[in-house]
């Protein structure tokens, strides 16, 4: 079939990109191979050459995808899958970024794009380790291209492209059509990824993970060339710049979690998040026994292991993430695309190619006899190195059961699988005691010398500053527990060691380094660790739900028992709710704007005599629907900042009805409606209430309605009160109808009173039957006359163009002309009235003035611009007030509330401060690495 | 005996304590017949009856939910969770708690969902005439 307005072309150009990709990466990873095996000969410069030229290929045929795949996002093609799957017509073009790295493949090509800028920095800096570093880098690449490919080998596919089409990935009924593209519209981007963390977070991660294979690169190419200790330099800061980025993107990645989503935390022990911490915990192990190798010798082969296993473990999270392993046990992992297979190929393919090189060269891999002294900074560094990969074990142990359970599956296909009880509660209880370890060790390393023979000379000097560390600490801990809700031992031990890691630190950069902070990045990330462990306290410890009421539930609720799970409170529109922490929240009002719907809550504090303290906020938490509005799919929280802590909240639930319109619908059906009459000035008996009908209006308000040119709005104003009780809520149904459109009925909700109040067709007939029945006597009129009309004496005083009607909302193309009338009653007294003539789009409108008080209408029909004449029409309606029908439902269920959850994070913001402050470090460590090596 | 034969002992010790102590802390999936033979908290994976009620009344309470879940076995039970229903709940095509039988109800303390991913959702949006007009 001949399809109608396709681009078939940017897909073949895709196509071919991605395999000229590969296969250029294959040959620059071959060829760099044989430039190093050939390093000593005279064809090495030609093999090189070779290999940078089909590097700066791939390199080019790579951003070429990116482009052709960013034009068909950017484009709205949606004949292609990816475009369809991802992109709306309505996507803002800022969240293009979030689409094209949403899915597996655009998050390769991102991985991909890093590897390339990285490899091209290596190209220019590397010097002799370039065709080493580059052969692997290279290799990687050609991995990472073949993820793409979307070739067919048989039934085996080699890799998802991004350029498949969207009717040879789908078989739907609509391909038989050839213009099913004019029909078809996209699918659009999750609205909890249309959010400026997905456009930052994703590339700082994935240049995380990309810069893990320098180190690796290095590692693998000092084994290689036997050179077991020339690559330990350049590959330091490497190391250091991808232990800061990595930090970051996972620290971004703990911010996204806590600011936009619901998860109500910045880490929650999720495989995903777990995978990509544990290579950052044995790159820094790495970075720790790479500084001991570098200083004393020791060590080396450990620093090798830790580089090598971070790239690996690296590969390991891409496959958990990817291959859909993880199902059950994960919140976030990717869409599966059936790659777990090359996945495992990938792993498999550079985890016995490291591990070969290491084990066969481990003999000759240099190392000192003599063992390090007790007293030496190398041994204890090493110490805390090898307890930071005990956590990356214990991590990674506990994260793989998946993985455990379908290999034992492959045996034994009953086998039913073993899973964590509590996530949480595990890693917490033995990632402390690595907490406690790691801030005891960088307290007191950094007073050791390396090569520290004699001990008795240093220890005066130890013993001292150690001293000093501990009795400050001791103070710190003391004053820390004040705020801290500590319940056990084990949070002292923790508590102390994170501030005798801070103590201990400050200590060397005061009088170790006098202050110089260019050599402090080691002591500044120890204290980030301290600060940060101190956070982790506080927000863990005395983290507090205060969306809860024991005292104003008690009762009402079956079976509430356990307090802890008490983290959702119901508001009610406008009704104050004390909540725990002396709080008193009162749900104001929501807004919608396209599809969010805003929620605002105020918070007021009181003092514990129970008076207000003036202390108050608002907050606004909103949810997302879809596209049809019929659905929530995203709750977006809202948090307070203080400086010591944050309220963090969100909406947890919502009426029903606010979620499904399905349901909605049926509710709506099941309300039983009575009819009765409505006369101005008249009491509305109901059957549990009565109404007050205080008059009508043809400029309604309702929080529904919003008034065009051309509409027909009518609404009745009551006043709602319940038999027994003398509190009124105002209920003002209204009904418009819009030229083209129809007529439209929008009901009153007293939410307090469960009653529905609405107009119906019948009020409608009412309605323009007074209207119609209206007898207009047409004047032509000049400025400054005088009519009688029926004992009224209307007086023309001008034409004006300022238009003061309520029913007119100006545009700028408009000519408007308001008649400004003077009536004088039989009486005496004196009214004003100004009808409008007003032209839009060559379309005449004319918008009527009444004074009801009177039963008087006025329009302006006609403007004769060459005798200055206007057409004014006056009607006045029979003397006898018209009662309006309306009908009135007793028995709706309340939908003006919302479920929410509110936390208060003491201490968050010294996470955030450790973090920074211990990733800082890292940046500057390396950049005096940098600096130091230049010279 | 040198230090470092000494500290591999102990890591060694240490590892074997900690895996011993842990192994308390892993629970397997079972069904809930076999949750109730137990006793224990386990990992229980099922699809929500979408046709049995699904209890959620926050005007009484916002931490109560209740609902009827198949195992993988086919059995139907009630399941209550202490905490507020989740946005896409009734959406879910799979569901995974964690808690434990008592008596013919199950006790969730934690509950996972998987929504069906828009791979799986093979429904084409058909442009409306509204959206079209917009679009032009």
């Amino acid at each position: 079939m001949e399809y109608i307005g396709e681009h078939l072309f940017p897909g073949q150009l895709g196509h071919f990109l991605v395999v000229l990709s590969f296969v250029a990466a294959l040959l620059s990873g071959a060829t760099y191979f044989l430039a190093t095996q050939r390093r000593n000969t005279a064809s090495f410069e030609g093999w090189r050459n070779l290999g940078r030229f089909s590097f700066l290929v791939h390199g080019l045929a790579t951003l070429g995808i990116i482009g052709t795949l960013f034009f068909i996002l950017t484009q709205k093609y949606y004949e292609y899958q990816y475009a369809w799957a991802n992109v709306s017509d309505d996507l803002p073009f800022q969240y293009t970024f979030s689409a094209f790295w949403k899915e597996q493949q655009g998050s390769f090509l991102l991985w991909s794009f890093w590897h390339i800028a990285l490899g091209l920095v290596l190209m220019l800096r590397a010097g002799k380790w370039e065709t080493p570093v580059l052969a692997v880098v290279a290799l990687a690449e050609a991995i990472i291209a073949s993820m793409i490919l979307g070739l067919y080998f048989g039934d085996f596919r080699l890799g998802a492209s991004p350029f498949d089409l969207l009717r040879q990935t789908m078989d739907a009924p609509i391909f038989a059509q050839a213009d099913y593209l004019a029909q078809i519209k996209g699918n659009g981007l999750n609205p909890l990824l249309q959010n400026y963390w997905m456009t930052i977070h994703p590339p700082t991660l994935f240049l995380g993970f990309a810069s893990t294979i320098v180190p690796f690169a290095y590692a693998m190419a000092g084994l290689w060339l036997r050179e077991h200790k020339d690559w330990l330099k350049p590959a330091l800061p490497w190391a250091l710049f991808s232990g800061a980025i990595l930090g970051t993107g996972i620290l971004m990645g703990g911010a996204w979690a806590y600011e936009a989503l619901s998860f109500g935390g910045y880490w929650a022990w999720d495989p995903v998040e777990n995978t990509s911490l544990v290579p950052w915990i044995t790159l820094v192990a790495g970075i720790h026994t790479n500084l001991i190798a570098r200083n004393t010798g020791y060590s080396i082969r450990s620093t090798y292991g830790f580089y090598l296993i971070t790239f690996i473990l690296i590969l390991y999270s891409t496959y958990l993430t990817r291959s859909g392993i993880l199902g059950d046990t994960s919140a976030h992992a990717f869409t599966e695309m059936g790659l777990g297979f090359q996945l495992i190929l990938f792993i498999g393919l550079f985890s016995v190619l490291a591990g070969w090189l290491w084990a066969s060269r481990f003999r000759q891999v240099p190392s000192i006899e003599k063992e390090e002294a007790g007293a030496s900074r190398e041994f204890w560094m090493f110490i805390g190195a090898l307890v930071l990969f005990f956590s990356a074990v214990l991590i990674t142990g506990a994260t793989s059961l998946p993985v455990w359970n379908k290999i034992v599956q492959l045996f034994n296909p009953d086998y039913v699988g073993a899973a964590l009880k509590d996530p949480v509660e595990h890693h917490n209880r033995y990632q402390l005691w690595i907490a406690v370890f790691l801030g005891l060790l960088t307290g007191a390393a950094q007073w050791l010398r390396y090569n520290e023979r004699n001990e008795k000379i240093w220890a005066k000097t130890f013993i001292r500053h150690f001293v000093i560390a501990v009795a400050g600490a001791a103070v710190l801990t003391a004053l820390n527990a004040l705020w801290l809700n500590i319940h056990a031992w084990q949070y002292f031990a923790m508590l102390f060691a994170a501030m005798f890691t801070v103590v201990s630190n400050l200590d060397y950069i005061i009088f170790f380094v006098k202050g110089n902070l260019k050599q402090a990045g080691s002591a500044l990330s120890h204290i980030g660790l301290g600060i940060l462990l101190l956070g982790i306290l506080g927000t863990g410890l005395n983290k507090e739900w205060i969306s809860s009421n024991a005292f104003a539930m008690d009762g009402l609720i079956e079976g509430m028992g356990n307090e802890e799970m008490n983290q959702n409170i119901l508001l009610l529109k406008d009704a104050p709710m004390p909540m725990r922490g002396n709080f008193e929240a009162t749900y104001l009002e929501d807004t919608i704007v396209r599809q969010t719907r805003t929620f605002s809550v105020r918070f007021k504090k009181r003092d514990d005599q129970g008076n207000f303290t003036g202390e108050e906020f608002v907050l606004h938490p909103n949810v997302m629907y879809d596209r049809q509005f019929t659905k929530v799919v995203a709750s977006n929280p809202s948090t307070k900042h203080y400086l010591t802590r944050d309220i963090f909240t969100h909406v947890s639930s919502l009426p029903k009805a606010e979620l499904d319109q399905e349901f909605a619908r049926q509710q709506e059906d099941s309300l039983r409606f009575e009819p009765y009459e409505a006369l101005v000035g008249d009491t509305i008996f109901a059957k549990k209430h009565y109404l007050v009908v205080d008059g009508y209006s043809k400029t309604p308000e309702h929080p529904e309605y919003k008034a065009q040119q051309g509409d027909l709005a009518f609404g009745l104003k009551l006043r709602a009160y319940s038999l027994d009780d003398t509190l009124g809520y105002p209920a003002n149904p209204m009904l418009y109808i819009r030229p083209g459109e129809g007529g439209f009925t929008l009901p009153a909700n007293v939410g307090q009173l469960q009653m529905r109040v609405r107009l119906t067709e019948a009020s409608m007939g009412k309605w323009l039957a007074m209207e119609e029945s209206l007898d207009f006597h047409q004047f032509p009129m000049k400025a400054g006359e005088t009519i009688d009309f029926q004992g009224y004496k209307i007086q023309f005083a001008k034409a004006s163009r300022e238009i003061k009607h309520p029913g007119y909302a100006p545009l700028p193309e408009d000519i408007a002309v308001a008649a400004d009338l003077e009536i004088t009653a039989p009486d005496g007294q004196k009214f004003a009235a100004s009808p409008v003539y007003l032209i839009r789009n060559s379309q005449p409108f004319s918008l009527k003035d009444e004074l009801p008080e009177l039963g008087l209408h006025f329009r302006l029909e006609n403007i004769d611009p060459k005798t200055e004449t206007l057409t004014i029409a006056v009607a006045r309606a029979s003397g006898e007030q018209q009662t309006i029908p309306l009908e009135i439902a007793e028995n709706a269920p309340r939908s003006d509330y919302i479920v929410l959850e509110a936390i208060i994070f003491p201490g968050i913001n010294l996470v955030w401060l450790g973090s920074i402050l211990m990733l800082f470090g890292l940046g500057l460590s390396m950049w005096r690495r940098l600096m130091v090596d230049k010279k | 005996m040198k230090r470092s034969h000494i500290i591999a002992i102990g890591i060694v010790a240490v590892a074997i304590g900690i895996l011993i102590s842990a192994s308390q802390d892993v629970t397997t999936y079972a069904n809930f017949a076999q949750a109730a033979l137990s006793g224990d908290r386990v990992k229980l994976v099922g699809q929500l009856e979408k046709d049995r009620p699904i209890e959620y009344n926050p005007e009484k309470d916002p931490n109560f939910l209740s609902f009827y879940l198949r195992d993988d076995a086919g059995a139907v039970r009630q399941v209550v969770l202490r905490a507020g229903k989740p946005q896409d709940f009734e959406r879910s095509e799979q569901i995974v708690l964690t808690g434990a039988m008592n008596g013919e109800t199950f006790e969730a303390a934690d509950m996972l969902l998987k929504c069906p991913s828009k791979y799986k959702d093979q429904e084409i949006y058909v442009r409306s005439e509204k959206s079209e007009q917009a679009s032009k």
